[in-house]
């Protein structure tokens, strides 16, 4: 059982930067993603663990060893690609069994082990078929099969759903959550896609331009981004942000912005005593399910309604700005309608301007 | 096409005139294969027969039986063979090196490579000369094997090196990751991926060294190590009368293979062409 | 990698890079030395020999300085042999072009047995040059030539003609056999360029009320422009450097009417015994082909 620790890591190719002095540490038996946009540098991430890449600068440790300059081969790791990489030449049994025969385990264990992969992934029908023979699913499972037959200690995911269609990659989800609680090994899991993120993952390293944004359980991520960009990426549909002033202080704290003057007296916020009026440009980030209609609240106009089935997306022109809330499926609303609508304060999330940070006192 | 349906009569026109176009190209081909299967004296008869007024194998088997033929034969079947071989082995290694791996003065290597396509034989035949005397290989088949892979290698090397560019370095990747080491990942997997080029190159390879004429010329003066090409010119100038049903004969044997080629392995050979520029 | 981000990263390299980095150069090593054997060797020994007189069987000789070149350049034979090449070239790249082009699009329409045409198209250009040399000259026979037969039959001339041993005809001959020998090569490249043209290009002209002769040169004239720039510039250079099918056909006869640099580079190394004053010919040569191309590809870039 290792752990992946990333050390002071950094990567350029010629002057661009893609990974960017990252300090991460991954706990033995961990299930972690790396999200993020693309070209945010997390393949180059989980290729520079592989060993296919290698770190401008900083050490990479698997197990408490670093391995900078071991070859791939050397590691104990095994990576699922993006593509799936299957050898179009040898059949699906040659292809799981090859990187038993490169680590010269004897002829009639690799038998064995690649049966029992076949079994766990319901692959033995299609064990003389060639790859092109296959679906994209059942690849995928092949390169599942092929990453599993050697047991190593640190699997390497690199976006292994994204080119299955809804349904499949639902059900690789759950199949691959299931099996991480099998096998107990350490997983480095790279996706652009948050909802694979928040519902497969121990904890999210969330990374923009090479740099770690937070790492954290989803929980955490969800409910106390530690930066905008990580509450704007985080949750579907995406959260409403408004940027407007602080003035006032304590429980007379009002957020202006355009007509629009909210009391946030209730939001404990650090940084309370900070700066003058002129420099308390913020920006407030409200999730979808926390927009409520509420007799007390603002007077709003409906813009769009989009029913879902089980609820309905609703988009308010509040106060000059678009919101997107997640209402009833049975609220009756249509276009044009002018209903109350309040923003819950207790959820409400504060930004700064300057360089997004999050300004919320989250201690208890 | 949207375009409406062109009338009949103007499609047959073509057809027609296209194929008379084609015909006309080939006409030279055709006329050689006639000629070959006419009996000697309808060949001097004037004016010239089209076809065949009877078909005769007698300029094949005297070509075979009493000329040095079949000692060209099996000289350029040699080496094109060796060529062949040393060149694939060179260039796949080479190409494997160009594309999947990173030294400083990778890039201009390449541009190099593309710089021997433009250089005149004629300059490059003076010092090979030079060398193969100083080394004492001249009038040896070896002397143009190696003269040979020194002209084919260029292009050998930049067909090679398109054909496994396309091949997806996710695989590579993927073998190494699996515990091969680089030529481990070299022999297992790019390898078989890379056979249709190699096949391609082989092809285009062997035609060269088969068709090649100004170095035998210099490098080689005797009649058994004499290749085709300057074997058969040889017997048409040394002859008094110029044989003109033995050459012909001669002719059609020469471009045999490439006639097999053309109709077994085309698509191989204008794989090539789209891979990448090919010799003039 | 950009030079400098080589240099930036090599301070922080690991070893790893490195040692994959030797294996790559290992592998292209002996490519290296083939190609030192090609391009390095010869370049050098042909300016080295230059400026010596070698007698070319024993390859002695003695150092002459620039008499080579300075004897070369005032001989007229030089200049004519220039003359000549570029006759040849332009004449027979001209011709390659037409008939490449006007196939190519022959054979982009829908033809009956259109893969069979395709082989029959392309072999010419696969063929030994030595077979080439063979059937032509046969054809072009005084006596026995099928051409001769069939133009006096068509009354087109009434005495035979002698295709390769006199002048003009000779290098009319080499021009119009040279562009059948390597037309192939056009109508490959252009064929291929052809059949990325999207259609709906020239429906869109044909809505807009262009004919076919319109559609040619407004659609597809346009898109060939690139291929034909990289074909012009190759097929320029081979054919100037050309040695094998004007040495069998003529001999660069009658006299020197079709000698060109190549065969002058031969014929003064193997027929001469003048080793030095043939590598001063081709170091000639090589430098005007220099020329033209940074010439052309100046050109072709505005």
């Amino acid at each position: 059982m290792t752990g992946i620790t990333f050390e002071g890591v950094s990567k350029r190719f010629g002057n661009v930067s893609a990974v960017d002095a990252l300090d991460l540490e991954i706990g033995a038996g961990e299930f972690v993603s790396i999200l993020g946009p693309s070209g945010c540098g997390k393949t180059t991430l989980l290729r520079m663990v592989a060993g296919l890449e290698q770190p401008s600068e900083g050490s990479i440790s698997i197990g408490g060893s670093v391995v900078n300059d071991l070859p791939p081969s050397k590691r104990d790791i095994a990576l699922v690609f993006q593509t799936y990489a299957l050898y179009p030449h040898m059949t699906v049994a040659g292809n799981i069994e090859y990187p038993l025969k490169k680590h010269r385990v004897p002829k009639t264990e690799r038998a064995e082990r690649v049966r029992r992969v076949a079994t766990l992934l319901k692959l033995e029908e299609l064990m003389q078929r060639k790859p092109r023979q296959l679906s994209g699913g059942q690849q995928q499972r092949v390169a599942l099969g092929r990453a599993l037959v050697r047991d190593p200690a640190v699997f390497l995911l690199d976006e292994p759903l994204s080119n299955l269609d809804a349904k499949l990659r639902a059900h690789m989800r759950a199949e691959l959550i299931q099996l991480h609680r099998r096998i107990g090994r350490t997983m480095m899991y790279v996706t652009h896609d948050q909802l694979e993120a928040m519902t497969m993952s121990e904890r999210i390293a969330v990374i923009r331009d090479g740099r770690l944004q937070q790492f954290a359980p989803p929980e955490e991520v969800y409910a106390r981004p530690s930066n905008d960009f990580v509450a704007g990426f985080i949750g579907t549909p995406s959260m409403n942000f408004m940027t407007g002033r602080l003035a006032g202080a304590g429980a007379e704290r009002v957020f202006q912005s355009g007509d629009l003057n909210l009391s946030i007296g209730a939001l404990a916020l650090t940084d309370e005593s900070a700066g003058n009026d002129d420099e308390r440009l913020v920006r407030i980030g409200i999730r979808p399910e926390d927009i409520v209609l509420d007799d007390a609240g603002e007077r709003a106009r409906v813009m769009v309604v989009e029913p879902t089935g089980h609820e309905a997306i609703v988009v308010f022109d509040y106060r000059g700005n678009d919101v997107v809330a997640r209402m009833g499926a049975d609220s009756g609303l249509r276009p044009d309608d002018v209903v109350k609508v309040a923003l819950r304060i207790d959820r409400m999330h504060v930004f700064a301007e300057s360089d997004g940070r999050r300004l919320n006192d989250d201690r208890d | 096409m949207a375009t409406p349906r062109k009338p009949l009569w103007r499609r047959v026109l073509f057809n027609v005139l296209a194929w008379t176009v084609v015909l006309l190209i080939a006409l030279p081909l055709l006329w050689m294969i006639l000629t070959s299967l006419k009996p000697q004296t309808e060949l001097f008869v004037i004016p010239p027969t089209i076809f065949p007024g009877e078909v005769t194998l007698e300029h094949y088997r005297r070509l075979l039986a009493e000329t040095p033929f079949l000692t060209y034969l099996e000289n350029s079947l040699w080496l094109a063979g060796a060529t062949t071989l040393v060149v694939i082995v060179i260039a796949t290694l080479g190409a494997h090196s160009l594309v999947r791996f990173s030294y400083p003065g990778r890039e201009r290597l390449a541009r190099l490579v593309l710089f021997t396509y433009l250089l005149p034989s004629v300059v490059l035949i003076i010092p090979l000369y030079f060398l193969m005397i100083r080394v004492g290989l001249v009038n040896t088949l070896a002397s143009l094997v190696i003269a040979y892979t020194t002209f084919a290698l260029p292009y050998a090397l930049w067909l090679l090196r398109s054909f496994m560019a396309a091949i997806p370095e996710d695989l590579e990747a993927a073998a190494l990751v699996d515990g091969a080491t680089r030529m481990q990942a070299f022999v297992d997997v790019i390898l078989p991926q890379a056979v249709p080029g190699i096949i391609s190159t082989a092809i285009f390879t062997s035609i060269l060294a088969w068709n090649e004429y100004l170095y035998a010329l210099v490098l080689v003066n005797s009649d058994e190590v004499r290749p085709l090409t300057t074997g058969v010119m040889n017997m048409l100038i040394t002859s008094f009368n110029i044989e003109w049903s033995l050459l012909m004969a001669a002719s059609v044997m020469m471009s045999v293979p490439l006639i097999v080629i053309f109709v077994f392995l085309q698509r191989f050979l204008t794989r090539g062409f789209g891979a990448g520029a090919v010799k003039g | 990698m950009t030079e400098s981000g080589e240099r930036i990263a090599a301070r922080a390299r690991p070893t790893l890079e490195t040692r994959y980095g030797i294996l790559g150069a290992l592998l292209i090593a002996p490519t290296v030395l083939v190609f030192s054997a090609v391009i390095v060797y010869p370049l050098v020994s042909a300016t080295y020999l230059s400026v010596f007189a070698i007698y070319t069987p024993t390859m002695e000789g003695e150092w002459v300085g620039l008499d080579n070149y300075a004897r070369l350049l005032g001989s007229g034979e030089f200049w004519r042999s220039l003359v000549n090449n570029i006759i040849w070239t332009a004449g027979t790249l001209t011709l390659q072009l037409l008939f490449g082009i006007l196939v190519a699009l022959m054979l982009h329409q829908n033809l009956v047995f259109r893969s069979l045409a395709r082989s029959l198209v392309l072999f010419p250009y696969f063929l030994s040059t030595v077979v080439a040399v063979l059937v032509w000259r046969w054809l072009f026979n005084d006596l026995y030539g099928v051409l001769n037969h069939l133009l006096m039959w068509a009354r087109i001339i009434d005495m035979p003609v002698d295709w390769l041993g006199s002048m003009p005809n000779a290098m009319i001959s080499l021009i119009f056999i040279g562009a059948w020998k390597y037309f192939p090569f056009v109508v490959i490249a252009v064929l291929a360029r052809l059949q990325s043209i999207p259609d709906e290009l020239y429906e869109a002209a044909t809505i807009d009320g262009a004919g076919a002769f319109a559609r040619f040169m407004d659609v597809t004239l346009p898109q060939l422009k690139e291929v034909l720039v990289v074909i012009v510039l190759l097929r320029t250079i081979w054919d100037f450097k050309e040695f094998d099918l004007i040495y069998l056909l003529t001999g660069g006869g009658p006299i020197i009417a079709t000698q060109t640099l190549p065969l002058m580079v031969y014929k003064e190394a193997f027929a001469l015994n003048r080793m030095g004053g043939a590598s001063a010919v081709a170091v000639l040569m090589m430098l005007i082909m220099l020329v033209f191309m940074t010439l052309y590809l100046r050109k072709v870039r505005d």
